[in-house]
């Protein structure tokens, strides 16, 4: 789903899907287009032969219906950043605070 | 035609900005490799998710903890037998809309795919047991020391050829 991102961390094979969060393998009760995916990443998973290796799936997302893909509410840390935006360097460079210091509210 | 995805085409502006920079950021080190020892239709498959799924008689995933310290979350995970279905699950997840997996479990973790391609002979089998765990994990102390090798030690026990990690 993010490619570039889960390379990055050195994962042993990879298999690309432009779908939206929370849709990895496709639409609820879309068993046809659900088997496809999972087919094409088990076959790149047979096919590939050198490490760090992605196929980009074919799959396109075309979908009429207006999906709300986002959560409910905003995550925590989003909330916690509004507010605190000076933690935004540590969030970004994914050095969170120390355990003893305070992150809540 | 060949396709290259997007990684960013489904992230709002600030978010998108702040994943690539994440991408900068990943530390290069040996890629870990096993190649496969046989053809995908001998295999034994098992798949690991990052949705928190757990069972409804499982103990839930704990949400307070992220809620209580937005750095951290729920480092522990949960087995799912290959049989579950959608009704036998609560999901999880506080950085995306939950609704579509408690729809159709397969969204996210296709256990009941997996089972047709057992049916079909495309894959040995569905392993006994499958897993999730929370997918933020800013702090991964717990996750790599303790979750990580638990969910291993199992795989080695049902003999398991090949895991799909499957992102949310």
């Amino acid at each position: 789903m993010m490619p570039d991102l889960t390379q990055s961390v050195g994962v042993s094979r990879l298999a690309a899907i432009e779908h939206p969060f929370g849709l990895t393998l496709g639409l609820p009760g879309d068993a046809a287009g659900q088997l496809a995916v999972l087919r094409a990443t088990l076959r790149a998973l047979e096919e590939i032969s050198q490490p760090g290796t992605a196929v980009h799936l074919p799959f396109e997302w075309e979908t009429r219906e207006k999906l709300n893909v986002y959560p409910p509410e905003a995550p925590p840390i989003a909330r916690f950043l509004r507010r605190h935006p000076w933690y935004l360097p540590k969030f970004l460079n994914r050095t969170p605070p120390e355990i003893s210091e305070p992150a809540a509210s | 035609m060949t396709k290259t995805v997007d990684s960013y085409r489904f992230l709002d502006g600030i978010t998108s900005r702040m994943m690539k920079h994440w991408a900068t950021l990943g530390s290069p080190q040996q890629i870990p490799w096993s190649p496969l020892a046989k053809p995908i239709s001998q295999c034994t498959v098992s798949m690991v998710s990052s949705a928190g799924i757990a069972l409804k008689s499982d103990q839930p995933f704990d949400e307070e903890i992220e809620r209580r310290d937005p750095w951290s979350s729920d480092p522990s995970y949960r087995v799912l037998p290959r049989t579950t279905a959608t009704g036998d699950v609560r999901v999880y997840h506080l950085h995306i809309n939950t609704s579509f997996a408690q729809q159709d479990l397969n969204c996210v973790m296709p256990l009941e795919r997996l089972c047709q391609l057992e049916a079909l002979g495309e894959i040995a089998r569905s392993a006994p047991s499958h897993y999730s765990y929370m997918g933020y994990t800013v702090r991964p102390d717990v996750l790599l020391r303790q979750t990580v090798p638990a969910i291993i030690g199992r795989l080695r026990q049902e003999q398991v050829d090949a895991v799909v990690l499957v992102p949310v």
